[in-house]
């Protein structure tokens, strides 16, 4: 999907077969900024004589992935969100399922004009940050306020928080009992988890990977989400203690500099509580959150460790490792705390 | 053998080389993301090799010894007792690297099992002596970690 010198020729083909028109790639270009998928830009010429731009997201080779999620699952939910309107996004317009037309599974998306939000903050000094802060928030918080009738049955719905909450936890002792060597972080943080459970939220749409290099900004400067790959329907606290924590080690952190503040705008946009939205809760799913990237991360360190997985983006990704590990040990306070 | 320069030496050196030779020639920015992650990496390696060997050692004693305290402590548990007998069962004295790992891998599962009984029990001065023994496994994570962030992401 990456190869410049045959991918035209494919993505010409492929689009005269979906798109009712013939179409011209005038430009091609692999992208970075992504680690989980293949992406790249398409220049494409409309038989028409339009002209527009596309991304193309696709599975890396097969051993390369530093996390297996599915595209079609990607796809489901994608065009569900697209068809009710539930947020501003760049639309999914094509799906290749096999990988044979594209050469790997691959999703042809909008082009959204404009920088990622983490472009924007890179930009920013003295951590004077404007108005992203808020915008931030208030992305957030419509995510989080999308009808989960919304996406059909495109992902899994849990019918209970309760069932639901204690099936995260358990993702802790199952990354533990999947892994090649014992783990006693993730044993420990399961039994903590256990023994201090939170008020429960409505269950709501969870982006999962929540943070600005997954948010778009348009030059009028609106929001468009990307890389819903690991969003599920879950307790909506888990992208605010997941932003946390991937701010924390990957900043800036627009939530560390003033939580108190951030958690109100949140509880503002959203309706929820201070019972159900504070420090405590922020701490508790910090820790929670983080086990959906965390077990694809470790899963693909199993992986490596047993010689069916390969690559630079595996090894040097086993560092957010230790940053799980940093921000469960904070997060779980001992008991004389 | 011959043992210098150390592994950790010859490791930084081609970190060196990577950086000071290699990167500046690069223009695609897709290799240079990955001569950054390259380099952090060897970073990594280096401070293994120096360390695991004798760090897996440290952490399989503090955990076998909390494990075993446990069991005094709290009495017998068909898991724990199990995860005791299979570490002592394993080779625990050969130094190879992969000796060393599996051994430290029943280690941590001797102390997986402490630590639940632990809380089943809710005894808080065995819950806190639990934490420092992770504190001193984060530590040396963190030792090896260094400075990290997300390159290339945005």
């Amino acid at each position: 999907m990456i190869e410049s010198s045959v991918m035209p020729a494919r993505l010409e083909a492929f689009l005269a077969e979906h798109a009712g028109q013939r179409a011209t790639v005038t430009g091609y270009e692999p992208m970075s900024g992504g680690y989980s998928r293949l992406m790249a830009l398409a220049t494409i010429q409309w038989a028409d004589g339009s002209t527009e731009k596309m991304v193309l997201r696709g599975d890396p080779p097969p051993g390369k992935s530093m996390m297996d999620t599915d595209r079609a699952t990607e796809w489901g939910l994608l065009s569900a969100l697209g068809r009710a309107d539930s947020i501003p996004m760049p639309a999914a317009r094509y799906f290749d399922p096999t990988g044979d037309r594209l050469g790997t599974k691959c999703i042809v998306l909008d082009f959204v004009e404009g920088r990622s939000l983490q472009s924007h903050l890179n930009d920013c000094t003295d951590g004077n940050f404007g108005r992203h802060t808020f915008d931030l928030v208030d992305t957030m918080a419509r995510v989080h306020s999308i009808d989960p009738n919304d996406v059909g049955d495109a992902i899994a719905r849990p019918t209970d928080w309760e069932s639901y909450i204690s099936g995260l936890i358990d993702r802790f002792r199952q990354a533990d009992r999947a892994h090649v060597e014992s783990n006693p972080f993730l044993r420990y943080v399961a039994e903590w988890l256990d023994a201090n459970k939170p008020a429960p939220l409505p269950l709501r749409i969870v982006h999962s990977d929540f943070q600005p290099a997954n948010i778009m900004v348009t030059p009028d400067g609106s929001h468009r989400v990307i890389d819903w790959e690991l969003t599920h329907i879950g307790d909506p606290r888990e992208d605010l203690g997941y932003y946390a924590v991937y701010s924390a080690s990957s900043g800036p952190s627009l939530i560390m500099s003033d939580p108190l503040a951030f958690l109100a705008r949140y509880r503002e946009r959203t309706g929820f509580g201070e019972d159900t939205i504070n420090l405590g809760t922020l701490a508790y799913f910090s820790s929670l959150a983080a086990i959906s990237v965390y077990a694809q991360i470790l899963g693909g360190a199993a992986a490596m460790s047993r010689g069916l997985n390969s690559g630079i983006m595996t090894t040097y990704t086993i560092n957010a490792l230790t940053i799980g590990h940093a921000n469960f040990m904070s997060a779980c306070l001992a008991p004389s705390n | 053998m011959l043992s210098k320069p150390t592994t950790q030496q010859i490791i930084l050196d081609c970190r060196r080389e990577l950086l000071e030779t290699i990167d500046p020639a690069v223009t695609d920015p897709a290799v240079k993301v990955a001569i950054q992650m390259l380099e952090n990496v060897l970073r990594n390696c280096a401070e293994r090799a120096a360390h695991e060997i004798a760090w897996m050692r440290e952490e399989s004693d503090l955990m076998m010894a909390f494990a075993r305290d446990v069991r005094d402590a709290l009495g017998s548990s068909t898991s724990l007792d199990a995860a005791i007998a299979a570490h002592q069962s394993g080779d625990n004295e050969t130094l190879d690297l992969d000796a060393v790992s599996d051994s430290y891998g029943r280690a941590g599962e001797c102390f997986s099992e402490a630590l639940e009984s632990v809380f089943a029990a809710g005894h808080d001065q065995l819950h806190l002596r639990g934490r420092e023994i992770l504190a001193l496994r984060l530590a040396h994570e963190d030792a090896i970690k260094g400075d990290w962030g997300f390159v290339g992401r945005g």
